[in-house]
Parts: C-alpha cells; sequence; structure tokens
C-alpha cells in the first residue's frame, strides 16, 4: 500500500523499519471490536436486541466517524485540523437557515452545506499555505471565526423541525430496499460507502500515494516534483466537507441544529484517527484502521453507557485507551518511541509545506 | 385507581368502590406495589444545583418503591445527554426525568422513549412538549420576574438605572425571566430603566468580565439583575471588585452555596430561587405517578410532605420563588 511512498522518501530521510507488520494494527484493532461487541453483548442486557437493534447503536456515533474518515487525510499529510467540529456546526447552521429563512429546499440546502464545508477547508488550507501558519495554530483560529460565525447565523431561535425524508438520514434505514436492508440504518450505509472510497483513495489512488508522501517527507515530496500545496488543499477541503457532512447528519439525527452542536466532535474524531493507527506525525496508517477504530469506540461508548457506567467513566476510559493503544503502538515503532524522540518531531516538523531547518 | 382496586380482595373492592370518590377528591394518587426503575438526568453531573434534586430525589424514591439512578453528562451538551437517554432505552427504564440543556436537539430520542413505553418528565428546563408526558415547572415565570425585580428595587430604590447580565441569547428560562422583570416593571416601577443587557454565558470568569463592562461603561447604575447562576455570581464579584458594596445590588438565581459569601457581606441583599431538594421529591412523586398512569393531564394531586399540586395541560408548577438572605441563607445548604 504505501510501502511505495516511503521508499522514494527514504532517499532523503533515511528511517526504515519503523512501523508494525502491514495490517497487524488493523487486525488487532478488529479483535478489540469483535471482543467489545461480544462482551457487551453477553455482559450488557439491552446492548443486543436483536441484529437491527445492535446496528441502529451506530447511528449514535457515527457522525464522529464521518468527521475522523475526513480527518484522516489532513493527519496523513501531517497536518490537523481543529476546525472540524466548528465547520460542522457552521455548514449546517448555514444550510438549515437556507431551508428555514429562504425556503430552499432542504437537499439542496445540504449539499450547499457540504459545499461551504469544502470552502471553508480551502480557507483553512490558504490560511497554512499563504499565511505559512501552522495547521494547529491556523485551524485554532478559524475554529474560533466558524464557531463565532455559526453563533451568529444561529440567532436566538436556531431551525428545527426538518421534513421527515431529511431527518430519516439521521434516524432511518434502508427499510424501503427491502426487509433485509430494514436492519441497516442509512448512516451506516452512507459511512460504509465513504469508508470504501477512502480506502481506496488512500491505498490504490495516485493521490493517495502522494499524500501518505508529503505527510511522510514534506521535502522529499516537493523534491520529487509533487505539488504538495496543491495536496495540501485538497486534504483540508475534503475534511471541511466530511465535517460539514456530519453536522448535517447530526441536524437530521437530533431535528435541529446548534451553533455548538458540532463541538463534541473534534477530540473523538482525533481519538478515533490516532487509534485507528494513522500517526500524528503523517505520512503512515490506513483508513482500513480509522474505520475499525470508529467502531471500537463508538461501541465502546454505547456499550459502557448501557451497561450503566456514567458519562465521566466513559469519556475516562476513552482517553486511558487512546493513551494505552498509543504506548503499545510506539513500543513497536522506533519512529515515535520516547518522549525525547516524540518532542524532536514535533520541533522538526512543525508545518510541511516549510522547508525543514535540517 | 384501577391497579390499586384489582389488588385488592372481593370484599375491599366493594369497599374501595364505595370509597373511591373520596380518593378521587384527594387527587392522583400512587401505586407503590411495583418496583419501578426510574433515571434523573440532569444538564450535566457535578453541578450542586442537581445534586440538591439529586439529594430529595434519593429521599423520595425509598419511599415509592423506586430503583433510582442519578446520570448525566459530564458537560451540559444536548448530546451527551442524548448518549444517556439512548442508553437508558435499551436498559427499559420506567421513567426518564431530565433537565434539557435544549428543548429541540432533545427532542426525537425522548420521543423515541416514550414510543418504547417510557414516561418522560421534564423538570427546571422544559423540553419540546411533544416530548414528555409531564413538566415540572420551578415557579411560575411573572412570580420570578417579581421576586427578581423586588429583591433589587427595595434596595436601589423606585427611580433605579439597572442593567440585565443574563447567560445566553437562546437561553429559554432566562429570556422567559428577563421578560416577566420588564412587564413587572413597567407595570409597577416605570420609572427604573434598563439601561444595558450583558451575556456571561454562564461562565463565571466571562460574567465577571460583563459585570465590569456595566459597572465601567455605566457609572449610574445601581442594580443588576442577573438570573443565572454564574451570572450573579459574576455581577457580586464585580461589584465587589470595583468597591461598590452597598452602592450597587445584584440579585440573581443561584444556589445558596455559590453566593453565600456575597449574601453575608450584603452585595447581594436577596436573591430568589426554590427549594431545589423538595423540587427533587416532587420529581420523583410524579415519576411515580406518571409509570402509574395515575396522572392524567389535567389534574390534581397531594405529595405526603411537599403539598397539593395542579397540573394544567401537562405543566405542574413547583413552587413559590424562595428568597435567600443573610438571615435564612444558612439554612439551605445546595
Amino acid at each position: 500500500m504505501d510501502m511505495r511512498a516511503p521508499a522514494a522518501a527514504d532517499a532523503a530521510t533515511p528511517r526504515d523499519g519503523r512501523r508494525l507488520p502491514v495490517g497487524g494494527w488493523e487486525l488487532a484493532l478488529t479483535a478489540l471490536l469483535v471482543a467489545v461487541v461480544a462482551g457487551f453483548g453477553a455482559a450488557a442486557p439491552g446492548f443486543y436486541a436483536g441484529p437491527a437493534s445492535l446496528l441502529g447503536l451506530t447511528e449514535n456515533f457515527l457522525p464522529f466517524g464521518l468527521v475522523a474518515l475526513g480527518l484522516s487525510l489532513v493527519i496523513l499529510t501531517g497536518g490537523i485540523d481543529l476546525s472540524v467540529g466548528a465547520v460542522a456546526s457552521l455548514s449546517a447552521v448555514l444550510a438549515a437557515q437556507l431551508w428555514s429563512r429562504f425556503g430552499v429546499d432542504i437537499w439542496a440546502a445540504s449539499a450547499l452545506g457540504v459545499a461551504i464545508g469544502a470552502l471553508l477547508g480551502l480557507l483553512n488550507a490558504a490560511v497554512i499555505l499563504r499565511l505559512g501558519i501552522e495547521p494547529l495554530i491556523a485551524t485554532l483560529g478559524t475554529s474560533f471565526l466558524y464557531g463565532s460565525a455559526a453563533v451568529a447565523a444561529a440567532g436566538a431561535a436556531p431551525p428545527s423541525g426538518f421534513p421527515a425524508s431529511f431527518t430519516a438520514v439521521g434516524t432511518g434505514t434502508l427499510g424501503s430496499l427491502g426487509p433485509l436492508a430494514g436492519l441497516v440504518p442509512i448512516q451506516l450505509a452512507l459511512f460504509a460507502a465513504l469508508a470504501v472510497l477512502f480506502s481506496a483513495l488512500v491505498a490504490r489512488s495516485p493521490f493517495g500515494r502522494v499524500l501518505v508522501m508529503v505527510g511522510y517527507s514534506p521535502d522529499a515530496a516537493r523534491y520529487s516534483g509533487i505539488r504538495t500545496g496543491r495536496v495540501l488543499a485538497t486534504a483540508y477541503a475534503v475534511s471541511g466537507a466530511m465535517a460539514s457532512l456530519a453536522g448535517l447528519v447530526l441536524a437530521s439525527y437530533y431535528d435541529a441544529v446548534r451553533p455548538d452542536m458540532g463541538d463534541v466532535l473534534l477530540l473523538t474524531a482525533i481519538t478515533m484517527v490516532v487509534l485507528g493507527g494513522i500517526s500524528i506525525f503523517g505520512g503512515e496508517g490506513t483508513v482500513a484502521g480509522v474505520v475499525v477504530s470508529v467502531l471500537v469506540l463508538g461501541f465502546l461508548r454505547q456499550g459502557m453507557l448501557i451497561a450503566g457506567f456514567s458519562d465521566m467513566v466513559t469519556t475516562m476510559l476513552t482517553g486511558a485507551i487512546l493513551l494505552a493503544s498509543i504506548a503499545a503502538k510506539n513500543l513497536f515503532n522506533r519512529r515515535g518511541t520516547g518522549l525525547a524522540n516524540q518532542i524532536w518531531a514535533t520541533i522538526r516538523r512543525p508545518e510541511p509545506p516549510r522547508a525543514n531547518p535540517n | 385507581m384501577n391497579r390499586r382496586r384489582r389488588s385488592l380482595g372481593g370484599a375491599a373492592l366493594a369497599l374501595a368502590l364505595s370509597v373511591s370518590p373520596l380518593f378521587a377528591a384527594d387527587g392522583a394518587m400512587p401505586d407503590t406495589a411495583k418496583r419501578i426503575k426510574v433515571a434523573m438526568v440532569p444538564k450535566l453531573v457535578g453541578l450542586s444545583v442537581f445534586k440538591a434534586n439529586e439529594q430529595g430525589a434519593i429521599a423520595e424514591a425509598k419511599d415509592l418503591n423506586i430503583d433510582f439512578l442519578y446520570t448525566g453528562p459530564v458537560t451540559a451538551s444536548a448530546q451527551g445527554q442524548v448518549d444517556v437517554f439512548n442508553s437508558l432505552i435499551a436498559r427499559k427504564f420506567d421513567v426518564i426525568t431530565t433537565t434539557s440543556n435544549n428543548p429541540t436537539q432533545l427532542a426525537p430520542s425522548l420521543e423515541r422513549a416514550m414510543k418504547a413505553g417510557i414516561k418522560v418528565v421534564a423538570y427546571d428546563s422544559d423540553v419540546a412538549p411533544q416530548a414528555r408526558d409531564f413538566f415540572i415547572q420551578n415557579t411560575s415565570y411573572p412570580a420570578f420576574g417579581k421576586a427578581l425585580v423586588e429583591s433589587v428595587i427595595k434596595y436601589a430604590g423606585p427611580d433605579a438605572k439597572i442593567a440585565i447580565l443574563s447567560s445566553t441569547p437562546d437561553a429559554t428560562i432566562q429570556n422567559e425571566w428577563i421578560g416577566a422583570v420588564k412587564s413587572y416593571l413597567a407595570a409597577t416601577y416605570p420609572k427604573v430603566q434598563i439601561v444595558a443587557t450583558e451575556y456571561g454565558q454562564s461562565s463565571p470568569s466571562q460574567s465577571l468580565t460583563a459585570g465590569l463592562n456595566i459597572l465601567q461603561a455605566h457609572p449610574d447604575v445601581t442594580g443588576i439583575i442577573a438570573p443565572d447562576g454564574a451570572a450573579v455570581v459574576g455581577a457580586a464579584a464585580a461589584i465587589e471588585k470595583l468597591g461598590k458594596t452597598g452602592k450597587v445590588f445584584t440579585t440573581g438565581a443561584s444556589n445558596p452555596d455559590a453566593v453565600r459569601q456575597y449574601v453575608k457581606s450584603g452585595v447581594i441583599k436577596e436573591t430568589p430561587l426554590w427549594d431545589e431538594v423538595k423540587e427533587g421529591r416532587l420529581v420523583l412523586y410524579v415519576a411515580r405517578l406518571a409509570a402509574d398512569g395515575a396522572l392524567k393531564d389535567n389534574d390534581t394531586f397531594t405529595a405526603p410532605g411537599l403539598g397539593t399540586y395542579e397540573v394544567k395541560d401537562k405543566v405542574i408548577v413547583f413552587s413559590e420563588p424562595l428568597v435567600f438572605d443573610a438571615s435564612n441563607i444558612d439554612q439551605y445548604k445546595f
């Protein structure tokens, strides 16, 4: 898969033997997923009440997964997008206002909402590339801008009460396609389709190869004649579009929009991406890992809540799992082992598009 | 009533039938024969006003044969509450009681709960009416508006210039209270002027900043009505910081613990709220009645030790405002 890109990168940066055997991390996560689902199914009454209810649980967390898919691309480039929550809020609020104030058809408004998300992502990229601001700071800044814009756009009484066909996206199933399809929530179908698309994009397409290469070594990528700016802009635009899609699914799920509705997405989505095996420094990891990690963290949280653990314990456990899994991963990974290496790596690669001081 | 009669023997049945008009005069009665599971979902866990509700609810749960669970999100988010509701639906609770972070976002999940046969009782902050069986309102809005005005104007005078420091522009209860304050002022103290309205986002530090802004921009303000727990603390701290204690008076809607020091130092002369512990007891009592199917949309009932309440179009008003001042505040610990 992405082995080919680092092979090129190695010419400039002599690093190798840097990660788990291919698929090892994904396999471990899949085992964890099976354990989580089977464990809660056996131990927590109410977790498994037929296949429809089990699949229905995914409706409660797949918006996080949509954000995680988009964010994966950005993190693969070695960047970060802290504005996803604000983008989700802003584009959902704008789409809802288009529908409620200006009478735009809800689906047209949703399509515009996704386009707005992509534009906001491009704006992030412009700030990073043109102003030379680190992704962390740039998207932190834009997240405040977008978040405040969402508050302003929402007004005192944000729209709610969408048409039933729209709310079906968040809470309906594919029931009209046949009896078995009635088990599958529309959200799950949407996520599955996009997961396949993103996985193919990263693992099989030329774009995926340059994306990973830019993340692994931006200098090597640029010296190889890759237009790194264009790759980064695409990644941030896709992240923005996916965030706004998540915002719209949330709007559908809650049958309402709120200017702060996306705030919860960010940290969990980052956790999903990193637990999925994508290095926070960029250049390694697979979308398949992220997809499994979305399911692991999602089912874990739902299972914990159904088993009667409080939100507090559940949230704490999520943090603990993230730390433990990354620590375990780092044991097998020369690139990230030890605090000194991590700090060094942070200092050394603050912003992908710029020249490496070494 | 029906279930109650069925549980009695044949002879008793006749008796029960003959006395049933007496029972009816007392309104709805709970049937505690069957143990039920009731959850209380606050806006977030770890806030002392909601803990006070829990304290009352726990006491009441014992008498009413209820398995009681207090659970909620870590931050005040509607999404967090929905997560909790979903888990309660899966665990087949009989009643969900909640105070909502947002009336519209919670509705779909609570409607799913109602479809699954779960009774929903909202208290404190209402959800959309179609998404709950009953709503327990803390106090009536006009009564609270009046209490807010009186607890400042009594000291600042009937021709004072006052400011309002609220939580957020879209907070339902706060806006209702501010509306009630305005209409009471117009009717009773027409000379009082509201010169500024600021928002502290329910954050103590932002409320302090907003309070300082008000006092510095309007030095002639002598009263701040801050109908939010964080806002009143921010306003009081701002008054103290600028050395205006005794010249500017504030009042709000806060639990006694949070404002005790300001009440004692005289920045706050009076501040209204209601008895949160007692409200928690009423919530559980109504939950029991709702689970038994014993409460109609328009009804009356007498809860032992709490009083007689009227249900009007599914809404129950809990009590008159309870005004804390230096003389009584130490009787209330929450």
